[in-house]
């Protein structure tokens, strides 16, 4: 990438709203999901008891990458996080998959958040319609991100001091209870590979540093503010996971807790009784809520930014004149969400988050390496510490864990690596070159109907329980068909090329 | 230039309209609406081989039918 370039991506066109607090709590309120504590309770029946420290590391080998992206975050403060990095460092087509992986994972992690909120009113309200409450909650806070950056960092920051106060409770509550009771847990692991298919599963807890990232071109004072607000969210919710999850092992068996729809809701009522249950279920939802609205933000950004650089339509990045927001961006990927969330499967979003967010890890740890090769005079306000250990041993946790993730979600990244390579093809190629394939495409249909025709116009294929007059009509048709999808295909191929 | 904008429209119109009745003859099939199962001898393991190819066929046919309508604007333009 040229210094040209470059300069034109340095200049953002969203407006920088966030100050240091606001920035912190969106890295906070956006790990912070009622989705990840619904699952929590399954990695600790595979885990057992060793949850608690697989939980510390996750959140550790997490923060090796999240300095990654504090010095990519203040030295490219653009929208896009993830993959505006990685078009810096590589372009092509690495920055476009890492752009539409990018995007799915926080799709997914939108619809992930959203249910877990319904679930968590399910614990209250067990009548409720799960997936209608999920479309529901989408809709509404897409229109809250159509509003503006300010509303909607106001917001998230309040959302995310009530779930630290009630979480806080819960803790203090948690302990005094277990202060009063004999431990009865046996040593511990269920078995190694449980602890690192629990660390795989559980990976998506510590995402709110990618939303910080994602959301760094509206961050004030990026320099100073993107790597304490990373740094700092991530430490508290390696000092909050660690402690609730201690107190609910603690509290109730991990084979108990991985029966429960609202495992942490299980414990507070266990602890604190009905009240507590009742306060935790409204933290949970309240955390749903803030994930929902930080997932969305940080979605549409990513499309804003595929959008700004031409590997989708430019469309994507028109700012809304009043409200300053990627308003189209904005509803996209409402659309996408909100039909993805009716179809109400869970577990398996979450190792397809998880399976997005481990690309997203590797393709930064990746970007800041070369990075620092090919452009070593770029700004940078801040540096990892323990270049270049600290990078590679993200890449090598984040390949590590990879081999822990259910099959059937490689298999679909996969797939929707295919799907990337066609869009990404598509876009590129131009507008003149796609239409002379669809006319070629339309032609062969064309010649396959009028075969369809003769076959049945010569009884070599037989239509069963239908009348010969219906049989003639469906010839015509046929006829029909044919000639249309001829003619259309003629007149793409020839269309002019200007 | 008028009959190649009104070949570009009625081609295009009547394409989309093939693709769109390929989907939802599709659907038919599969949900085995008017027998039409019945109709094709397919099997149940087939049906969904079926659905797929009218699906796919459908759209592409759509995105031809639209694409010679966008056509049919472009060339209204440079008139």
């Amino acid at each position: 990438m040229s210094k040209r370039e470059l300069a034109i991506m340095t200049k953002p066109q969203l407006k920088r709203e966030l100050g240091l607090l606001r920035a912190t709590m969106l890295g906070v309120g956006g790990a912070i999901s009622a989705g990840g504590f619904a699952t929590i309770g399954y990695a600790a029946g595979i885990a057992g008891y060793a949850i608690v420290p697989v939980v510390f590391v996750i959140g550790f080998i997490s923060l090796i990458t999240m300095f990654s992206y504090a010095e990519l975050g203040t030295a490219l403060p653009l929208a896009g996080g993830e993959y505006t990095f990685s078009k810096v460092a590589f372009g092509g087509f690495v920055s476009f998959l890492t752009g539409w992986f990018e995007w799915l994972s926080n799709m997914f992690y939108t619809a992930l958040s959203a249910m877990g909120f319904s679930y968590a009113i399910a614990y209250i309200y067990p009548q409720v319609n799960i997936p209608f409450i999920a479309v529901l909650v989408v809709i509404i806070f897409a229109f809250v991100n159509l509003k503006g950056v300010k509303e909607t960092g106001t917001a998230e920051t309040i959302i995310t001091i009530i779930v630290l106060v009630i979480l806080g409770v819960f803790v203090l509550g948690g302990w005094s209870y277990t202060q009063g009771t004999q431990p009865t847990h046996p040593p511990f692991p269920v078995g190694i590979i449980g602890i690192f298919t629990a660390a795989s599963f559980l990976f998506d807890l510590y995402l709110g540093g990618e939303a910080v990232a994602a959301s760094q071109a509206e961050i004030k004072n990026p320099g100073r503010n993107i790597p304490r607000a990373i740094v700092i969210s991530g430490i508290l919710l390696i000092a909050l996971y660690t402690s609730v999850i201690a107190i609910a092992v603690g509290v109730v068996p991990p084979a108990v807790l991985m029966e429960q729809v609202s495992p942490i809701a299980f414990v507070a009522e266990q602890a604190m009784g009905p009240v507590g249950g009742i306060l935790v279920t409204i933290g949970l939802a309240i955390a749903g809520l803030a994930a929902t609205n930080e997932a969305i933000m940080a979605q549409s950004r990513v499309l804003y930014a595929m959008g700004r650089d031409g590997y989708l339509p430019k469309m994507l990045c028109k700012v809304h004149r009043r409200f300053s927001t990627p308003y189209i961006a904005v509803i996209v990927c409402a659309v996408f969400t909100a039909l993805f969330t009716a179809t109400g499967l869970v577990n398996f979003v979450v190792y397809a988050v998880n399976l997005g967010f481990i690309i997203g890890f590797s393709i930064v740890n990746l970007s800041l390496i070369r990075l620092r090769k090919t452009a070593p005079h770029l700004d940078r306000p801040f540096k990892v510490p323990l270049y270049p250990f600290m990078p590679l041993a993200g890449l090598a946790t984040c390949a590590f864990l990879v081999f822990f993730i259910e099959p059937s979600v490689i298999v679909l990244g996969l797939e929707l690596g295919i799907v990337a390579l066609l869009v990404y093809y598509i876009r590129m190629v131009g507008y003149h070159r796609i239409r002379i394939a669809l006319g070629g495409v339309s032609l062969g249909l064309g010649v396959f109907a009028a075969f369809a025709a003769y076959l049945l116009g010569t009884n070599s294929i037989v239509l069963h329980d239908v009348a010969p007059s219906v049989s003639t009509l469906i010839f015509g048709f046929l006829i029909f068909i044919s000639i249309v999808e001829v003619l259309g295909g003629l007149l793409n191929i020839l269309a002019s090329s200007k | 230039m008028e009959i190649r904008k009104t070949l570009l429209k009625i081609v295009g119109l009547m394409q989309a309209a093939i693709g769109g009745f390929s989907i939802v003859f599709a659907f038919l099939a599969f949900y085995n609406i008017f027998s039409i199962q019945t109709m094709l001898g397919a099997t149940e393991a087939d049906i969904g081989f079926y659905l797929s190819v009218f699906v796919i066929v459908g759209i592409l046919s759509i995105i031809s039918g639209l694409f010679l309508l966008y056509e049919q604007t472009r060339v209204g333009n440079h008139d």
